[in-house]
């Protein structure tokens, strides 16, 4: 159901103490590309304590793990399996490293489709158990295809579609990459307008100076929600499973993705 | 021979531990007078969570919360005890 | 009071030739205005020959102290400074005061109360100092031509006019003649000629850039929603804010809504940047009452933009001025150090008893506008900047409205016209013991190290009231 989804460095207090400022609906603490090397088990403890001394009800808060190829999987999950978190970002997914996240967490995971190969495999991914969402990484996704990454951002629609239109299939949330030009509002704006054209639920972002323009893009319009009103109200009135509306057929999953955008308004306040 | 963790950033702190015979904290912290008793209480509660009765603690402090001193000085001693090993 | 010049003006070539001409153990109350700021010669020079000649027991009236002068710190120390009444200082001269006090009373004024102190005869002024970037043979200036042109002379009219004796300071003297000049020549009584008034680069060092910290931003965001569900935001609205990062934020988003409602303001006022210069010549507003410049622009505004005032600080917050401009503004912005459970708000000393400023407008603006809104991160550093009692009252809580946090707003229990308005808004409102025990939720209690053995100064508002006193560190 999140809009946004901002990534917050592990090992950053600064950043990690104000993770509900932002006004992002999901944060995702990395340990990952943000921390180094020899700094993983200082994010980790960090998190540990600060998550046990601050919970959070409004925020969805993830956490991206190292990958199941690093020395800091394992500390990463068992270090953390306990805190109130929602679930785990897992880069590099496969349907194997998903299997083996699995056998250790019962969490939700999020995979980070970032490479050729995972891309092909997106169903497979799609169907292991606790995948609440797709994250698009495509950054590297094209340097694995040897390709530069451009504003226009032709060299990515393929992928794209087929995450979103994978995870729709699945009933779960497509994210799309971060827009990675700073302080660039407008291209963000067109970036994240072509992603929820195409499908995706939400945008992951770099910088919380994102985040109002992506909730923006990602909720439901003010012509979606009178429209999702008259459709359950419509419901409520003839009580048959499906009836027409403006001369259009509206049947049960019509009624349920109108349920879907009430619900959404109403949590995010539209 | 000296541990260390931690940054110099805002809102961090920098904790440098060795072995001593005795317990000596010595606290630098851009929020001394405010904050001075309250940061050596926390090292004091870590140590002793871990057990901890005699060594020698440096905390460059700039603005950190307890949570983040705690931690970095949880990080300091789990790093010497790796080296130890 | 300064008495009419009927003589004509006398042009000296060296501050040694005044003290030939007038006898200035007999005149010991000087002032200067500080519109050079950081890049301010005539200071230095003028106080240099003070320190060399050992004058003593004198008070000084600058109507502001920054950190370049430090001529003012060699005075302190050599124990030729009695009393200094001004409406804000920073750096080491206001560091060294907050540790050793001075022989006489640190006065802290307004700006607005500076200017009715002087015309009232509350300050008096033996000799007026006041640097010009450009003045003619008539003594007429102002404040916008020149090579060192620092834009309005606001704060020098009171004393131009007032002083016992009143010596223009320049580079730039000029033959041609003046129409609408800041300074009048009938009042003046000595142009003093020097090499350099200033550096032109730390004269316009005044504004900071838009904020691009994501907490500045959110804080900047809230404010500019909530002026507008109070209906603030409305044709023919008047508005004013500080030149800090956050302050220029909340503009440029009152200016986004501004444009999206197609309104236009009547005035903004107070210190002028080129954000406002902007808003002037792009039609959303009718005038800028210009009391300080803060940038090239702004000073390159004034000389070409009609609609672009240069105001006294009588004419801009002297309570006692019928035509004080600030008594039908609308809406202030506010920044502070500290703000308690009264809403008094501090900016003259930081949370360590430190002085880092003073009032200059604010408590001026906080007192007139119809709402006064304080922006400021809830936690600066680990300190929470609410807290039981400020440091120092420097604006008293009955003239703050809001104060706007990236945490929560709260609202004065006093306005209750606007909690009513607010009674159904999605923003986050609390009460400010809510809003500092949030903060206390992360940083703990800080330990009150506040010390009040040793009163150094004095906090005088516009009314004349003493309102607090500073203490020595």
């Amino acid at each position: 159901m999140s809009r946004s989804y901002l990534f917050i460095p592990g090992n950053t207090p600064s950043m990690i103490q104000n993770l509900d400022v932002f006004d992002s609906d999901a944060i995702i603490i990395d340990f990952e590309d943000s921390v180094n090397t020899f700094d993983k088990d200082s994010a980790r403890i960090l998190i540990k304590n600060f998550l046990t001394k601050y919970s959070y009800d409004e925020v969805d808060i993830y956490i991206r793990i190292n990958s199941t190829d690093s020395t800091d999987f394992y500390s990463d999950v068992n270090e953390t399996n306990d805190l109130d978190i929602t679930g785990y970002v897992l880069p590099k997914a496969s349907v194997e490293a998903i299997k083996q996240l699995n056998r250790i967490t019962d969490k939700s995971i999020i995979p980070i489709i970032e490479s050729p190969l995972s891309l092909l495999k997106t169903e497979d991914i799609c169907k292991q158990k606790n995948v609440v969402a797709l994250l698009f990484g495509a950054e590297d996704y094209t340097k694995e295809l040897g390709i530069k990454r451009s504003l226009e951002a032709k060299e990515i629609l393929y992928a794209r579609s087929i995450i979103a239109i994978t995870a729709n299939a699945y009933n779960i949330d497509a994210i799309d990459t971060p827009y990675t030009l700073k302080e660039d509002d407008k291209g963000l704006f067109i970036d994240a307008v072509n992603a929820r054209n195409l499908g995706f639920t939400s945008k992951s972002s770099i910088h919380p100076n994102q985040v109002v323009i992506i909730n923006k893009v990602f909720s439901p319009s003010l012509e979606e929600i009178t429209e999702a009103k008259r459709i359950i109200k419509k419901s409520e009135e003839t009580k048959k499973g499906a009836f027409s509306l403006d001369g259009k057929m509206i049947d049960l999953p019509i009624i349920e993705k109108a349920k879907k955008v009430l619900e959404k308004a109403k949590k995010y306040n539209l | 021979m000296k541990t260390t963790a931690g940054s110099l950033e805002s809102s961090d702190c920098l904790i440098t531990i060795s072995s001593s015979d005795n317990l000596k904290i010595t606290i630098e912290s851009v929020v001394f007078e405010q904050f001075g008793d309250q940061i050596k209480e926390v090292i004091i509660n870590t140590l002793k969570e871990n057990n901890i009765e005699n060594i020698n603690v440096v905390c460059l402090d700039k603005g950190a919360l307890d949570y983040t001193i705690k931690s970095r000085l949880e990080t300091a001693i789990k790093r010497m005890g790796e080296r130890n090993e | 009071m300064g008495m009419k010049n009927n003589n004509k003006i006398k042009v000296i070539k060296s501050i040694d030739e005044l003290f030939t001409l007038e006898d200035i153990s007999l005149n010991k109350n000087i002032s200067f205005h500080h519109h050079l700021r950081n890049g301010d010669y005539v200071v230095n020079y003028v106080l240099d020959k003070y320190k060399k000649e050992n004058i003593r027991g004198i008070n000084l009236f600058p109507s502001a102290i920054f950190p370049s002068y430090t001529s003012i710190l060699d005075l302190i120390k050599n124990n030729q400074i009695n009393n200094i009444t001004t409406n804000y200082l920073n750096g080491p001269v206001a560091e060294y005061i907050t540790h050793n006090g001075i022989p006489g009373m640190l006065k802290m004024q307004t700006h607005g109360g500076r200017a009715r102190a002087i015309i009232e005869g509350k300050n008096i002024i033996d000799i007026a100092f006041i640097a010009v970037p450009y003045v003619n043979h008539q003594g007429d200036a102002v404040g916008y031509l020149g090579k060192n042109k620092c834009g309005s002379l606001g704060y020098a009219i009171p004393d131009s006019i007032y002083a016992k004796i009143k010596v223009l300071v320049t580079d730039n003297l000029v033959d041609t003649s003046i129409s609408n000049p800041e300074i009048h020549g009938e009042n003046i009584d000595y142009i003093l000629l020097v090499d350099k008034i200033g550096d032109k680069y730390g004269i316009v060092s005044g504004t900071t850039e838009i904020t691009k910290n994501p907490i500045g931003i959110k804080i900047a965001k809230n404010t500019s929603l909530l002026l507008n569900e109070l209906g603030l935001i409305k044709e023919g609205f008047s508005f004013q804010s500080g030149a800090g990062g956050v302050s220029l934020r909340v503009t440029k988003d009152v200016k986004d809504i501004m444009i999206n409602k197609n309104i236009k303001a009547s005035f903004l006022s107070g210190g002028i940047t080129k954000y406002h210069v902007e808003m002037l010549e792009e039609g959303l507003v009718d005038k800028l009452y210009d009391v300080q410049c803060f940038d090239l622009e702004a000073i390159e505004s004034l000389n070409k933009n009609k609609m672009h005032i240069p105001i006294s600080s009588s004419r801009y917050a002297n309570p006692s001025n019928k035509n004080q401009i600030i008594k039908d503004l609308d809406i202030v912005i506010l920044g502070a150090t500290e703000i308690d459970y009264n809403f008094n708000v501090n900016v003259t000393t930081d949370s360590h008893q430190t002085i880092i400023g003073g009032s200059g407008g604010h408590s001026d603006t906080a007192s007139e506008a119809k709402v006064c809104v304080i922006v400021s991160p809830l936690i600066k550093g680990r300190i929470p900047i609410v807290k039981k009692r400020v440091t120092t009252i420097t604006t008293l809580g009955k003239n703050i409205d809001c104060l706007v946090t990236e945490r929560g707003i709260a609202v004065n229990p006093l306005r209750k016209d606007l909690i009513m308005k607010l009674k159904n808004t999605n923003l986050k409102i609390y009460t400010i013991e809510e809003l500092a025990n949030i903060a206390y939720h992360f940083t703990n209690i800080p330990k009150d190290i506040v010390k009040r053995d040793k009163i150094i100064g004095e906090i005088e508002d516009r009314t004349y009231e003493i309102i607090d006193y500073i203490y020595q560190k």
